[in-house]
């Protein structure tokens, strides 16, 4: 079940009638809880043991932290955690990447060895809610979270199902108090949550899925294709990537929103970054936080010397490459967004103080970085690294390929979309119909979630990070 | 990596100010949610009566453009899957009648991969444009299909006949719910679904996939397209020519033959469905069926049941139990040999030219027997 299918609407209004019913918060949490359970059944009801099963061991490593203070047993119950979660991730999401990688290591070497790989099915969302549990365990141990006695709480907090599948990444400190509480129906912003569900709508029903056909279609085949129209392929994956996760994200911070919670921002304006750095700090927010807080920092993150904090920079991103996906792909896309952080952070030290230096970044920055960040996306989709090779010899030195062409006027439209961007950073769109009287708002609400229904396309793609 | 802090520090929730949710507050926002609905289906509705017709491949929107543009220049009316489509010349019909003194101007709407319930709402369509000469339409006689296949779900094709009178049917028929007014679906097929069980595997998807086409018809999901298409007319001649065939009457003719192992599994497939027993359609089906029936009468023409030589056909029954209007059956091997033989079939279903030439012509002269004897009234 997806945000964008009309089925959701129908199983939302339900948990959202029957929540707002009910007074006693016990009540309504447990509610939330089988909600979020049958929306997760909704893919795989087997899979909701595997939820479950994650869920149950972290409670118990939880409550086992809090009772003991020996250093050596709370190290031994974090590793526990760590070893099951991580576990039962790499099980499902880099076994066979791993058998594979090393059989044809070892052909490489001339030791042909017979391995076997497993028809593994990949649970939807494992990487996100492995990290919503991995964060509750780890603060625990940390000293920064208590430890939940009310398993349901914490239950709730790793399903909880607007961001269980795709995100944002919630950790237990920002998500365990709300559930303290009872939310009031009244300290709800209706209007804000349903006009962001409106916005991620948009972003992904009609322009994410607008563009996917002509994604599809490029990548499927990038050598029938001449340089100028891997550049549209390319670029309106960019368009889409970003349409369809943020889309995402907005539909489920509206979701949680009405439902009373707060989840966190995801995506600030990412393609208007004008370093790699700063993108980090645009683009899936939650995650690059995680990374930082629970990988990089425990590394040894800016500590020690240059080379120390550099390496520490590259293992965090070619581990945030590999958790998108178990493909090759996915860690020459981390390692290259781990270069350019480490060009950047050079660049900075090299002219630090040289004018002429900040003059021009003014002008290049922008292109530079959305640029890097493009290249970077063509190992992100590509399906091999012979394809990706293709594209990348057509996206930077518009050599080869074929004859096939997009229309011209697709420039057009990823023009116009980045205008529509940069009127909302800009804050266009602001919030004026926030002053509307309601019957007004709902009236042009209802009429204009009609006509975006028009351009929604009849194929039906479902989110890009639903795989991961 | 960033080294800013980006995510809030840990969150601390606010006291909840303690504003009660009031009666008033309740009744304001189930008032502006149901200003928000009505809204909404009010748009829906309006803007499904102000668009044009949807802009189907297969040729669907080819062959109603050209038909609405020439709709009173043909009295006959051939509806039906690609067994009509590729097997129907109205060229060679018209010669024939022509011939035997009743003359006739057909057209062939045939599309492949056609069926009820999409013939019976583009039947509807065509006589909302009010032929005005229209006489007879041949039907296309088959079981009412559930199944779609999973990579047609997604396309407009699967999408735009789905209205209530479609769409019920059809969930009657999943359902088992039985044809009256009253909808009583029955227990054990129920249970039977919602476990998956025998041979209700996929129903539940199937219910799942028309309640939402239904949902998505009506609410215009991916009609935007079809401004730009009216504007735009892009039905450019070669893309008319492909589905309208070189007379433009809608027939094209597929000339291909069988591989002797495709004669062979053929041969053995005909003499395995001889020795079947005659098939009923369902209940719902005549339902359908009597419903095109009317919706053809009310404009004052003759409906006709045509069941075409294909293999899969051989055992409908060819009773027209409750319908009002013949029933031209050609599934019968010993009445038509020159059907069967294998040397006129590209597979099971369909006729290769000569034999759909041939079929065409026996059709012809049947309709101006059961013309020339009142039969079709």
């Amino acid at each position: 079940m997806s945000f964008v299918e009309f089925r959701f609407l129908w199983f939302f209004l339900l948990a959202f009638i029957v929540y707002w019913a009910m007074r006693n918060n016990a009540a309504r949490k447990v509610w939330l809880l089988l909600c979020s359970y049958a929306f997760y059944a909704a893919w795989s009801w087997k899979f909701t043991f595997l939820l479950l099963g994650s869920t149950t061991v972290d409670y118990i490593v939880g409550q086992m932290l809090g009772r003991t203070e020996s250093p050596a047993s709370r190290r031994f119950w974090i590793a526990t955690s760590i070893c099951v979660n991580l576990g039962v991730l790499g099980f499902f999401k880099y076994f066979n990447f791993f058998v594979s990688s090393a059989s044809e290591f070892l052909a490489w070497l001339g030791l042909p060895a017979s391995v076997n790989t497993l028809y593994l099915i990949l649970p939807v969302g494992i990487s996100f809610y492995t990290f919503h549990s991995m964060s509750y365990t780890i603060d625990v141990y940390r000293r920064k979270q208590p430890p939940i006695s009310n398993f349901v709480d914490l239950a709730l907090f790793v399903s909880f199902f607007p961001p269980l599948v795709a995100g944002p990444i919630v950790r237990a400190v920002y998500f365990l108090p709300q559930l303290v509480s009872a939310r009031r129906f009244s300290n709800v912003d209706v209007r804000g949550a349903v006009m962001l569900f409106l916005a991620g709508f948009i972003k992904k029903a009609c322009i994410a899925d607008g563009v996917a056909p002509t994604v599809d279609r490029y990548f499927a085949h990038p050598a029938d294709f001449t340089p100028t129209s891997a550049w549209i392929g390319v670029l309106f994956y960019a368009i889409q990537i970003y349409c369809d996760f943020s889309g995402y994200t907005d539909m489920a911070i509206a979701a949680a929103r009405l439902l009373g919670y707060q989840l966190p921002n995801n995506f600030q304006f990412p393609y208007f970054a004008r370093n790699v750095s700063d993108f980090w700090r645009r683009w899936h927010i939650s995650l690059s936080s995680w990374l930082r807080d629970y990988l990089y920092i425990p590394l040894g993150g800016n500590r020690g010397s240059r080379g120390f904090a550099y390496r520490n920079v590259m293992i965090t991103m070619l581990l945030g490459g590999l958790w998108h996906g178990a493909a090759w792909t996915f860690v020459i896309w981390g390692a290259l967004h781990g270069t350019a952080l480490l060009i950047h952070r050079e660049w900075i030290r090299l002219t630090e103080g040289l004018k002429w230096a900040v003059r021009a970044m003014r002008w290049l920055a922008w292109p530079i970085t959305i640029y890097a960040i493009c290249v970077a996306w063509i190992f992100f989709r590509a399906h091999d690294l012979r394809s990706a090779g293709t594209i990348l010899r057509q996206f930077t030195l518009f050599r080869g390929g074929g004859n096939e062409h997009f229309h011209q006027w697709f420039l057009l439209v990823i023009v116009a979309l980045l205008f529509v961007h940069w009127l909302n950073s800009r804050r266009w769109f602001a919030e004026s119909w926030q002053r509307w009287p309601a019957p007004a708002f709902a009236a042009v609400y209802g009429c204009t979630f009609a006509v975006v229904l028009l351009f929604v396309p009849p194929h039906y793609t479902p989110f890009i990070y639903f795989q991961f | 990596m960033p080294v800013r802090e980006l995510v809030p520090k840990v969150h601390v929730e606010p006291p909840a100010t303690h504003k009660p949710t009031g009666r008033k507050t309740v009744i304001r926002a189930l008032t502006n949610t149901g200003i928000g609905a009505a809204a909404f289906l009010i748009t829906c509705l309006s803007l499904r009566v102000v668009l044009p017709f949807p802009e189907i491949d297969d040729g669907v929107s080819q062959k109603f453009r050209f038909f609405a543009t020439h709709k009173d220049e043909f009295d006959t009316l051939f509806l039906g899957s690609s067994r009509v489509y590729f097997q129907i010349s109205p060229a060679i019909f018209d010669h024939v009648t022509r011939e035997s003194g009743l003359p006739t101007h057909s057209f062939n709407f045939g599309i492949g991969g056609m069926y009820l319930p999409e013939t019976s709402y583009l039947l509807e369509q065509i006589l909302n444009l009010k032929p005005r000469n229209l006489k007879w339409v041949f039907i296309e006689y088959d079981e009412l299909q559930t199944k779609w296949s999973p990579e047609n779900q997604t396309s407009r094709r699967a999408l735009y006949w789905a209205d209530w009178k479609r769409v019920s049917l059809l969930l009657r028929k999943l359902t088992d719910a039985g044809t009256d007014p009253l909808w009583l679906p029955s227990p054990g097929k129920i249970r039977d679904i919602v476990l998956r069980q025998k041979d209700e595997k996929n129903t539940r998807d199937l219910l799942t996939f028309y309640a939402t086409q239904f949902e998505r018809n009506y609410t215009n999901v991916s009609r935007g397209a079809d401004v730009l298409d009216f504007f735009l007319r892009r039905d450019t001649k070669e893309r008319r020519a492909k589905y309208l065939g070189a007379a433009s009457d809608g027939y094209v003719s597929r000339p291909n033959r069988m591989s002797p192992n495709q004669v062979a599994a053929y041969e053995r497939g005909l003499a395995a469905m001889a020795q079947t027993d005659a098939r009923a359609l369902s209940p719902y089906t005549m339902a359908a069926y009597r419903q095109c029936a009317q919706e053809v009468r009310k404009i004052g023409a003759a409906p006709i049941f045509l069941i075409t030589p294909s293999i899969t056909q051989i055992n409908v029954a060819t009773d027209s139990a409750g319908l009002t209007g013949v029933v031209m059956a050609f599934n019968n091997p010993r009445t038509y040999p020159s059907l069967y033989r294998s040397s006129v079939h590209r597979d099971g279903q369909h006729l290769t030219q000569s034999g759909a030439e041939e079929f065409t012509r026996i059709v012809a002269a049947n309709f101006v027997e059961l013309a020339r004897a009142g039969s079709i009234k």
